[in-house]
């Protein structure tokens, strides 16, 4: 069998030490990076990037890899023990992750975390092995229709986020889409909401939001309710899932791998769509919605494994193609450029060792990951007995640190604070902020798609219904909608009828 | 009486910059690239802070200030103190923002030009299912349908933006411009033939284009590529007057002194005799440029109003 | 009806959201609307704001009739503090280098809490801030002076 016989080679190649070391080192500080808020492998692989001239294109490859999906391992963490999400992604995982931290179950949420993100890395590998080629193929067929009708389907879907009190959560996910509109429109370059201070010209970072929101808006929170806090660090369980934990990952682990992997093949999508699509899915079909976002470990267990298999699935388009998804890849190509390696299709036939190296290797470091991250378990949790009172000022100061960090920014950081605030006065006013990321997230992609298709239709609507893989998600959509409101109606007319 | 003591004063001065310059550098040299990492300026700019920390025996260290189009790194700059221990790296853009955004600061004046570091063409492509081989077809394809025809960029104001509108103007057709956000986007959607037309910058088109998924009609040069030597550059394939090459530069603050600007222009020019910087250059597609300092200026002053044009006539700025 | 809307947990929400619904639309007349085939950049804002503002005075009618209380405790020291060392490292980073505007944002983060101990908060920003550079400066290599000028 070719594939045998190509993995074979791919590991003989991935296993010599000094490739080994490359991996190893890769992982290690993408894991740091992912722990840090703001520094993401974005900037290191940049800096790295000159380091590795010297080593072969093998080498340099694998390490710069195992930097980027290293650091979706290290993203939970943080998020998990004390809200921060560490990297985009990660921000999901604070929703249920820090719920079952302050039950106590920082231990399990973070074990499972590192499971289903290591069995999301496997079939990440496996698929980029298997099927690169036509699955990337698959991914140009993707044009501003197609996106617009998936994320279309994906925020109607989001309507189960907004069980409970309905036009609170509403509210939220409006107050993201219109926070994701500052900045230069797309297609005009007018810039909007950024009342002529030049930093908002690009919009508001993701990090910034989040960051603000969440990590330091929960510690503001915290400090006017001193004796919720102490709820928290009193009760320490297990550090492992239980059984019953496990029984209910499973599921989740799958679905939310099969969800990263479709986002991840898709260039067009950027992160946190895959892990914030597995958690909506896991709300909605769980057998009681209303744990979620109180600590239910299918809400770690999903996303965590859908951002991996994303990140893992985000290289076919790269590898096969040529073509970048994010910046990150973008660099990676750069890299093999510099090594006079002309990266598309050959890549695959005429540096074989590169190719089925790079896959083996990215299969080793997701092992080396989760081995390393087990044992992490202990030593994270750990961090919580630290007394909050030195605690809180050193999450302030990794934030900080983190933010600025991105765009080398201050303003970045006089916004974040204003975040704070407002994510506190949410909070306070009873608004959950989850839903706002839904919103930040796909709204300026969906205005963006919508607008250029319609720009490239003459301003045709119909182009929507017109082209197949657009129409399936139409369909999908309404059905969607049926699902949500022929119930309600149906008891509605219910109740009017006995009445 | 009073002039002895300016001239004293003076004297001093510049013996107190000449010494100043002697000992320079005596700490890391900060090189600001007004865009983020990944990008060509990124990579251009990196390429030559590692040379440069070789040539000048202190560290040059990155600083990625990206923003606005480089308008937000580029006003760092022009406000950091000028004693030489901050660099600008700029492109094209540099050129084009005067006309684009409102800046707090003069694209010439606020600045000392350091030296130009490299170039790099333009390549027009088209996805082959278009039926098109020329330049020349595609010009009449154009005019048979004006308006459809859609040419994809990186966005607005972006190196593929202006090449396209360029275009326009220089060869009398009228296309219809995508904007993506990012160049990665954009080639994707041709690739994926979406949008069928670009005027992609060579660096990350010449794969695609040796692949076979991208045809290329004509780069924009005023000699053929060494790269795609078989290509016609634009101009000999029927649009006389077009060039659209993209380039980059180092600037420092304005009042930097004199022996500074000397000593950097002697390690840049240093550097890019270098063949290790050529061939990392060259696998980006782009190819050292050297010019004095003076010259260096004024070729800014010329691209400054070529690109005038363009945006004014193209109408890319909004509102 | 209830009289005392201080405390008014809806009421303050629906307000908060409709003087961000209209603030958007006001600020979007700016921007070209375009129509529903030809979007403007002003047409999504406008749309958006107009709902947002809807749902607010939902919430204010709903405020109105019941009287869900704002619950929970909450510091004013904590909500001052705490952004405004963010607002002072951002400053400092730009103007005093890295170590005075980590030591001013962990210092002064502390002091927003309740359990402030001089000494315990010294040891601790030393600490911290030589971990950081560590970590951020030596291991990472950002490109921040530790203190600008050296």
């Amino acid at each position: 069998m070719d594939l045998l016989n190509n993995l074979i080679f791919g590991f003989s190649v991935a296993l010599s030490l000094q490739n080994l070391a490359y991996c190893f080192i890769g992982v290690s500080v993408g894991t740091l990076i992912g722990v840090l808020p703001g520094i993401g492998p974005l900037a290191t692989i940049a800096m790295l990037l000159p380091l590795t001239y010297n080593v072969g294109p093998v080498g340099a490859l694998i390490m710069l890899a195992g930097i980027y999906y290293g650091a979706q391992y290290g993203g939970s963490t943080t998020a998990i023990l004390v809200n921060l999400p560490g990297e985009t992604s990660s921000v999901v995982t604070c929703i249920d992750g820090y719920q079952m931290a302050r039950q106590g179950r920082a231990g399990p949420a973070l074990a499972i975390a590192a499971i289903g993100s290591f069995f999301a890395g496997t079939v990440g590998t496996l698929l980029i092995a298997l099927f690169g080629p036509p699955l990337a193929d698959f991914a140009l067929k993707f044009g501003a229709p197609e996106y617009f009708s998936l994320m279309l389907m994906g925020l109607v879907a989001a309507a189960v986020l907004a069980e409970g009190d309905m036009i609170r959560s509403l509210t939220m996910v409006g107050m993201g889409l219109l926070l994701g509109i500052v900045g230069s429109d797309v297609n005009t370059g007018i810039p909007r909401f950024s009342f002529g201070i030049t930093e908002l010209t690009d919009g508001i970072g993701f990090v910034v939001v989040a960051v603000g929101v969440f990590a330091v808006g929960e510690i503001i929170n915290n400090l006017g309710d001193p004796t919720e806090r102490q709820v928290f660090t009193s009760a320490i369980k297990s550090l492992m899932p239980t059984r019953e934990d496990f029984k209910a990952s499973i599921g989740p682990i799958l679905r939310g791998t099969g969800i990263g992997a479709f986002f991840g093949v898709l260039p067009g999508t950027g992160p946190a769509v895959a892990s914030l699509s597995s958690y909506m899915l896991e709300k909605r079909i769980a057998a009681d919605p209303s744990r979620f976002g109180h600590g239910a470990i299918e809400g770690v267990a999903g996303p965590e494994s859908a951002n991996n298999a994303d990140a893992q699935c985000k290289f076919i388009p790269m590898l096969t193609l040529g073509l970048p998804a994010s910046g990150v890849m973008a660099l990676m190509l750069g890299a093999l450029t510099i090594h006079g390696i002309q990266p598309g299709p050959e890549v695959m036939t005429l540096r074989p060792e590169l190719f089925w190296g790079l896959i083996a290797s990215m299969w080793i470091g997701n092992l080396m990951l989760v081995v390393l991250n087990l044992p992490m378990v202990g030593i994270w949790v750990r961090i919580l007995k630290v007394p909050y009172r030195f605690l809180f000022p050193a999450i302030m100061a990794f934030s900080a640190i983190g933010i600025y960090s991105v765009s080398n920014s201050a303003f970045d950081v006089y916004l974040a604070a204003l975040f704070a605030v407002v994510g506190f006065l949410w909070v306070k006013l009873g608004f959950n902020p989850a839903p706002m990321l839904l919103g930040f997230v796909l709204g300026p992609m969906l205005e963006e798609h919508l607008r250029r298709a319609m720009l490239m239709s003459g301003g045709d609507a119909s182009v929507f219904v017109k082209r197949p893989i657009s129409l399936v998600f139409i369909i999908a959509t309404v059905l969607i909608l049926l699902a949500l409101v022929v119930p309600a109606i149906r008891k509605r007319r219910d109740s009017v009828a006995s009445s | 009486m009073r002039s002895l003591l300016l001239k004293a004063a003076a004297i001093l001065l510049a013996l107190s910059t000449a010494a100043f310059a002697q000992d320079y550098p005596n700490r890391p040299v900060r090189l600001i690239i007004p865009f983020p990492p990944g990008g060509s300026n990124d990579v251009v700019g990196r390429v030559m802070a590692t040379a440069l920390s070789e040539a000048l025996g202190k560290q040059v260290v990155v600083d990625n200030r990206s923003g606005a189009g480089g308008v937000i790194g580029t006003e760092v700059a022009a406000n950091s103190p000028p004693d030489g221990y901050t660099i600008l790296v700029i492109s094209i853009a540099h050129a084009v923002n005067p006309w684009l955004y409102k800046l707090n600061y003069d694209p010439i004046k606020s600045f000392v030009p350091v030296g130009i570091m490299a170039s790099g063409t333009n390549v027009l492509v088209v996805n082959p299912e278009l039926p098109v081989k020329s330049v020349k077809e595609l010009i009449d394809l154009a005019k048979k349908e004006p308006g459809k025809l859609q040419y994809a960029s990186a966005g607005i104001g972006s190196f593929q933006h202006l090449g396209g509108e360029l275009f326009k103007l220089e060869a009398g057709v009228d296309l219809l411009h995508v904007p993506f956000k990012g160049g990665g986007p954009s080639m994707i959607d041709i690739i994926g033939g979406h949008t069928k037309v670009m005027f992609s910058s060579l660096v990350q088109t010449t794969p695609h284009i040796k692949s076979g998924k991208l045809r290329a009609l004509g780069t924009g040069g005023a000699t053929r590529s060494p790269v795609l030597p078989d290509v016609p550059t634009i101009a000999e394939a029927g649009v006389p007057t077009y060039q659209a090459i993209n380039w980059w530069g180092i600037l420092a603050p304005v009042g930097t002194p004199q022996p500074i600007i000397d000593k950097l222009h002697a390690a840049l020019t240093k550097v890019q005799n270098s063949p290790e910087t050529q061939k990392q250059l060259s696998t980006e597609g782009a190819s050292v440029m050297q010019m004095s300092s003076a010259e260096f200026g004024k070729f800014m002053q010329a691209e400054m109003t070529r690109w005038e044009r363009v945006v004014k006539e193209g109408k890319i700025k909004a509102e | 009806m209830n009289a005392d809307l201080r405390n008014n947990k809806d009421f303050w929400a629906g307000a908060m959201l409709i003087a961000t619904g209209l603030a958007a639309v006001l600020i979007a007349r700016d921007y070209p609307f375009g129509s529903a085939f030809r979007m403007g950049p002003g047409f999504f804002p406008s749309v958006l704001g107009g709902v947002l503002a809807l749902f607010g005075i939902v919430l204010v009618a709903r405020g109105l009739r019941s009287s869900e209380k704002i619950v929970g405790g909450w510091s004013l020291r904590a909500l001052i503090v705490l952004p405004l060392s963010f607002v002072l490292f951002g400053a400092l980073m730009d103007h005093a280098g890295f170590v005075p505007a980590l030591a001013v944002l962990i210092f002064g983060s502390a002091a927003g809490g309740s359990e402030f101990k001089f000494g315990e908060i010294a040891l601790l920003t030393l600490v911290l801030t030589a971990l950081s550079v560590a970590i951020f400066i030596w291991g990472l290599s950002l490109p921040y002076p530790l203190l600008v000028g050296f």
